[in-house]
């Protein structure tokens, strides 16, 4: 237990060393929350409800999704790629302690910060915009919720590790990464809920693990799913982890079989 | 046996580009292929708290090797067991104790100050507190680096990180101890320091060390036993003396003259190598040094002469030259 306190204590070290970084960081996400929430605002402006949802709904998807996002897509695993490829894996593989509970720490520390950070951010920001909000009183909801956002949590840390993996085989790690990335912040609805799509689009949307790292939480936040929705949400993202992980641990496996352990 | 190692083979397969982006486009399609034998069928054993010198040029297959032994990378075929442990299984029991210290790599997270990573250690190998202190106080004291443990990785030395990477690769005190070019790119001074420290280590805690360096000293002066490899191929397995001895098919007379002879009076003796007047070197097959000694305190102005072993990076590079033929 105390290696993983030792290392997001070291987490937090390596940020604050580079604190200008942090903050410039902290500041871009802000500014893109402050972008899509007076693109909807602008929006609502002209009429009282847009694809079935509210003002308040909207603002409270989008605000709430900045919040869940350092949870769910926060990650330290984006290096992992470089690491095999630049052979630094072989400290981790030397010591005694498992590459994926290395980086499970590490995430956990990166997360705990970000989420930290974020809450002041949109506690400061709701006190400026005096946005009207939906708050979710209902305990069962919130559970759900919760559950939802660690389910997308583990999901994205698998599907981030199997990017990273692709590092054994070969050296352009980022150029299908950056491509997920694109696909993913459409697909997670980091910018506008998923059921305003096409219902084709949307059918699609539901069955890929994307809408699953935000979308899926801030539904059911927002109490807009009927309970076969929800279970259907649930059962989808719990087969998709199961997938990624068996996917992510024979890449493993096969990876490490084939890795040169390059140096410098 | 600490170390058993039995016909082990790692070949790689590397496939060639040619440059560009079409070169990248064709590659795709239609790979080139190449096995590259690192290294190629090779056995040996290593006793408890011996410290062996593996040496041999750029590409000779050393660091794979050691790579094999501490469970980096999975062999093609072949046995290798260390401490009953097959490495590539990476047991924990097993990387509790051994450590690989590249002089090339590092552990050490680059942000922070070296202490971070030696309490990070600490809390993977699962290291009691005073023990800990005690390694740790040991290890600080040995290469004096006390006022450094505090300051970031990224402002120290390379000498300075490369002692701090042997901290927190042997805060765990390792029973095996792989060294990787513990001297490369060290200042003369600190190379001697890291020596010293690797000898004394090897006292202090009858660990098994295996070394690989590009310097005949490192070799000469800690290992009484030496790995010679190249190609893939062990060419030599024994004592450095015995080296000489098997390898050396010369001798080296060294003489200072009286006066002045013109050079190619020399041919008759043997060859010449050096000849710097007073002093000439001469090298005369191992076999015929007695009569050429004769021979010349008898025909030439001989003021001093010894009969010398050549020397032993001579030797290696003639072995090493011999192998390409």
């Amino acid at each position: 237990m105390k290696k993983y306190l030792q290392i997001i204590k070291d987490t937090w070290a390596e940020y604050m060393m580079y604190r200008l970084n942090f903050v410039l960081w902290r500041v871009r996400m802000v500014m893109q929350i402050l972008v899509v929430y007076f693109l909807w605002w602008a929006i609502f402006s002209q009429k009282q409800e847009f694809f079935g949802y509210t003002q308040s709904m909207i603002l409270t998807y989008i605000l709430l999704s900045s919040i869940v996002r350092t949870l769910v897509l926060g990650t330290t695993t984006m290096d992992i790629g470089d690491v095999i490829n630049k052979g630094d894996l072989s400290n981790f593989l030397l010591r005694p302690f498992h590459f994926f509970h290395y980086y499970i720490a590490r995430d956990i520390g990166d997360k705990l910060l970000n989420f930290t950070f974020a809450v002041v951010e949109i506690t400061v920001l709701y006190f400026f915009l005096r946005p009207p909000i939906f708050i979710q009183t209902n305990i069962v909801t919130l559970l759900f919720f919760l559950a939802a956002i660690i389910i997308g949590t583990i999901l994205y840390f698998f599907f981030s590790l199997i990017f990273g993996f692709l590092g054994f085989w070969t050296p352009d790690v980022w150029a299908p990464r950056f491509l997920s990335f694109v696909i993913m912040e459409f697909f997670a609805g980091a910018l506008f809920p998923l059921d305003i799509l096409p219902k084709p689009i949307f059918f699609i949307s539901q069955l890929l693990p994307f809408s699953y790292f935000l979308y899926f939480p801030l539904k059911v936040y927002l109490r807009q799913l009927p309970i076969e929705m929800l279970l259907q949400g649930f059962a989808i993202s719990i087969a998709w982890i199961i997938g990624l992980m068996v996917c992510a641990q024979v890449l493993w496996q096969k990876g490490l079989k084939v890795y040169t352990a390059e140096g410098r | 046996m600490v170390i058993t190692v039995s016909h082990l083979k790692k070949f790689y397969q590397t496939h060639q580009k040619e440059p560009g982006f079409l070169g990248s486009l064709t590659s795709l399609v239609h790979r080139k292929y190449q096995t590259v034998k690192a290294v190629d069928d090779i056995s040996f054993d290593i006793k408890e708290g011996e410290l062996v010198g593996f040496i041999g040029p750029n590409g000779a297959g050393k660091t794979t090797t050691l790579k094999c032994l501490s469970g980096l990378l999975y062999p093609t075929s072949g046995f290798v067991s260390v401490l009953g442990f097959t490495p590539f299984e990476r047991k924990n029991a097993f990387l509790k104790q051994i450590a690989l210290v590249m002089g090339q790599k590092n552990q050490l997270w680059w942000d922070l100050p070296a202490i971070e990573t030696f309490l990070l250690n600490k809390e993977i190998y699962e290291i009691p507190d005073a023990q800990y202190q005690k390694t740790l106080d040991e290890l600080v004291e040995l290469l004096d680096v006390r006022a450094l443990l505090k300051v970031q990785v990224r402002k120290l030395s390379l000498g300075e990180r490369m002692k701090m990477e042997l901290i927190a690769a042997l805060i765990h005190a390792p029973k095996v101890l792989f060294l990787d070019e513990p001297t490369i790119g060290l200042d003369v001074v600190m190379q001697k320091k890291m020596r010293d420290f690797i000898a004394s280590y090897n006292q202090l805690h009858k660990s098994t060390i295996l070394l690989t360096s590009h310097y005949m000293e490192d070799v000469r002066q800690l290992a009484h036993r030496v790995i010679i490899i190249d190609h893939g191929k062990i060419l030599y397995d024994g004592k450095l003396d015995n080296l000489v001895k098997k390898f050396a098919k010369y001798k080296v007379l060294s003489v200072v003259l009286d006066t002045y002879v013109t050079p190619d009076k020399f041919k008759e003796i043997g060859e010449l190598t050096d000849y710097n007047f007073p002093k000439v070197i001469i090298r005369v097959p191992r076999s015929a040094s007695n009569v050429a000694a004769a021979q010349l305190l008898e025909k030439f102005p001989v003021d001093d002469l010894n009969i010398e072993e050549p020397d032993i990076e001579d030797i290696i590079r003639d072995v090493f030259s011999s192998n390409l033929k």
